[in-house]
């Protein structure tokens, strides 16, 4: 059950991120050169990467047992409960939906003001922008899937999840050269929310003693009641579509 | 600085009331853990779930604004 939710919770939550990185570099080497957007995300990644080698062992090699498990709830707890407010009032109208689709048009038109240079020349005025974009969404994944990965027989679900969002979404951005417009993103972050703060919640109690009724399938109910109380929100808070005459 | 500024709020989020909250309810769950230890071990679980989705509806009511 733990291995399935947690490559689950993996995959939507950097499917989600790596939506958002794909749609920065889409707009950088479609607006600028290829060339030079792929060698931000190129240097982007190879940070990450160096991000991860330190956060994970780091987390490990600090605390053992109760207490890592108290501290990867605590990491999950923040990441899932700000995705889930956020994506409560995105559903109750009181947010901008999220969108990649939007996210490409204002990189390119953050960009539309930097002349390109001549070609030979380095363009860093796109390398910047496809670095900081990458950068940034893939820190939020070291962190949701390394703190995923720390807690005992985490760390195969929460790769394999982590390399089957990666598989998908640069193999359908390759394809179709694009931003994914038509998937449900606000929803899709929602879920992760759900999914993050439910295990949050299971490993804070679990590193503080708790003995949940239910052992591993507590995870299930925890989720019910998180995403029933989260849509009661969206319920109460949600706005009234204005009519529009015909 | 900017990039610095997205970490704090990558990390911490847009608000102050979920961290606070979160850091409340750890505080509050070692307190009952020493004073209740058998109450806390059967009903712990379901009483930090309820912390959580009442932290939830307080964050989505209260405006997104930290310093």
């Amino acid at each position: 059950m733990q291995w399935v939710l947690t490559a689950l919770g993996a995959t939507l939550a950097a499917g989600v991120e790596f939506l958002e990185a794909l749609a920065i570099v889409l707009a950088v080497g479609a607006s600028r050169r290829w060339r030079d957007a792929l060698l931000g995300t190129g240097a982007a990644v190879v940070a990450c990467a160096a991000i991860a080698v330190i956060v994970g062992p780091a987390l490990l090699a600090q605390a053992s047992g109760n207490a890592l498990r108290v501290i990867v709830g605590v990491l999950l707890l923040l990441f899932g409960l700000e995705w889930l407010r956020k994506g409560v009032l995105r559903l109750a109208g009181r947010r901008a939906r999220s969108s990649s689709a939007a996210e490409y048009d204002e990189t390119r038109a953050e960009l539309a003001g930097d002349p390109l240079p001549p070609p030979g020349q380095p363009d860093w005025a796109a390398r910047i922008v496809a670095f900081k974009g990458v950068l940034l969404e893939g820190i939020e994944v070291v962190l949701i899937v390394s703190a995923l990965a720390a807690r005992p027989g985490g760390l195969g679900p929460a790769l394999a999840g982590t390399a089957l969002a990666c598989v998908l979404v640069v193999g359908l951005g390759a394809w179709l050269r694009r931003p994914l417009s038509r998937l449900p993103e606000t929803e899709l972050k929602f879920g992760v929310g759900v999914v993050l703060t439910s295990f949050g919640t299971f490993f804070c109690a679990e590193g503080l003693g708790v003995d949940w009724p239910g052992g591993d399938l507590a995870l299930l109910y925890v989720a019910v009641v998180v995403a029933g109380v989260a849509a009661l929100q969206v319920a109460s808070l949600a706005r009234p579509v204005p009519k529009v005459k015909a | 600085m900017s990039v610095l500024r997205e970490l704090r709020k990558l990390v911490l989020g847009e608000t102050w009331v979920l961290p606070l909250g979160v850091a409340a309810l750890l505080a509050a769950a070692l307190v009952l853990r020493v004073v209740a230890p058998d109450l806390w071990e059967d009903l712990g679980g379901l009483l930090l779930l309820g912390g959580v989705v009442g932290l939830l509806a307080v964050a989505t009511r209260l405006p997104a604004k930290r310093g």
